[in-house]
């Protein structure tokens, strides 16, 4: 599978990634997205099987860009994770179309029980 | 609950929570490094803040020393601490801001916005300040011998408008 891996924060990118690998997620390809339109875009270029975004970045929002996904009939499986954790912003993600919402700190247990039924 | 009704010191254990959530997962993971209270912060070699806006308005800001800045950024990287750049060392303090500050709102009433980080490095004889405000907690700590602070400002408008019980 290949997965979008969005966040404005190259760090929290890499982070992300390595999380995956030590979740026992390291065999699928990443690729990564540095804003909201970079996200965007890159579901239409790449066409990676899940995306796993931010919430609060430039340009476009993680939840603006999943619902403007969903707006043009794209289905592709999506995921926040974000620092952000309110039951407003969760009921908002759920709604959208995630399947999922992990919030920043977080561990790579929380990725295994999280992203196994998506990814496996 | 709005936050003027909420104690200094239970505003500091929240910090304290966060704190050690974000230690245990990415800057202490195997918990050999923990953060020490210290009585006052050291002066800061870079700030990196965000903004809150919503019925709370102020920042949360994390201050601390290059060193603990480098130190951050390396155990954030899994690298060693002399291989970290300039860039690495902003990202992650403006990451830390932001994961710290997302976390607040989670203490804060309902329907707030956390903005964009923002990692000033000040000149070395200039303090940072945020006219607009007041703190009003703050956890200060050293970290593998280096001074770390985290604290909240609150908007003074909005303390004039609400008075602290």
């Amino acid at each position: 599978m290949k997965i979008l891996v969005v966040d404005d924060s190259r760090v929290m990118r890499q982070i992300v990634t390595r999380t995956l690998r030590q979740a026992g997620f390291g065999h699928h390809d990443v690729v990564e997205a540095a804003d909201g339109r970079q996200a965007y875009d890159a579901v239409q270029s790449e066409k990676p099987d899940l995306v796993i975004s931010d919430w609060n970045m430039p340009e476009m929002t993680g939840i603006d860009v999943l619902r403007s996904l969903r707006n043009s009939g794209n289905e592709i499986r999506f995921g926040f994770v974000t620092s952000e954790c309110t039951s407003e912003m969760q009921q908002a993600a759920e709604s959208a179309g995630a399947l999922f919402f992990i919030v920043k700190p977080f561990t790579a247990e929380r990725f295994t029980e999280v992203l196994s039924p998506i990814l496996e | 609950m709005s936050v003027e009704t909420l104690e200094r010191v239970e505003m500091v254990n929240g910090l304290r929570e966060i704190t050690s959530q974000v230690w245990a997962s990415y800057l202490d993971p195997e918990g050999l490094n923990p953060l020490i209270d210290a009585d006052g912060p050291g002066r800061p070699d870079m700030v990196a803040s965000v903004s809150i806006s919503g019925v709370w308005q102020g920042h949360v800001v994390v201050a601390c020393s290059q060193g603990a800045a480098r130190n951050a950024a390396a155990a954030f990287l899994a690298m060693d601490s002399a291989e970290v750049t300039a860039d690495d060392i902003a990202d992650v303090l403006g990451e830390l801001a932001n994961i710290v500050g997302g976390n607040v709102k989670s203490m804060l009433p309902a329907v707030c916005f956390v903005s964009l980080p923002t990692v000033i490095i000040p000149a070395a004889d200039s303090t940072t300040r945020w006219p607009g405000a007041v703190q009003i907690c703050e956890l200060a700590s050293t970290w593998l011998d280096e001074s770390i602070s985290i604290s909240m400002w609150q908007s003074k408008s909005e303390r004039d408008e609400v008075p602290s019980t």
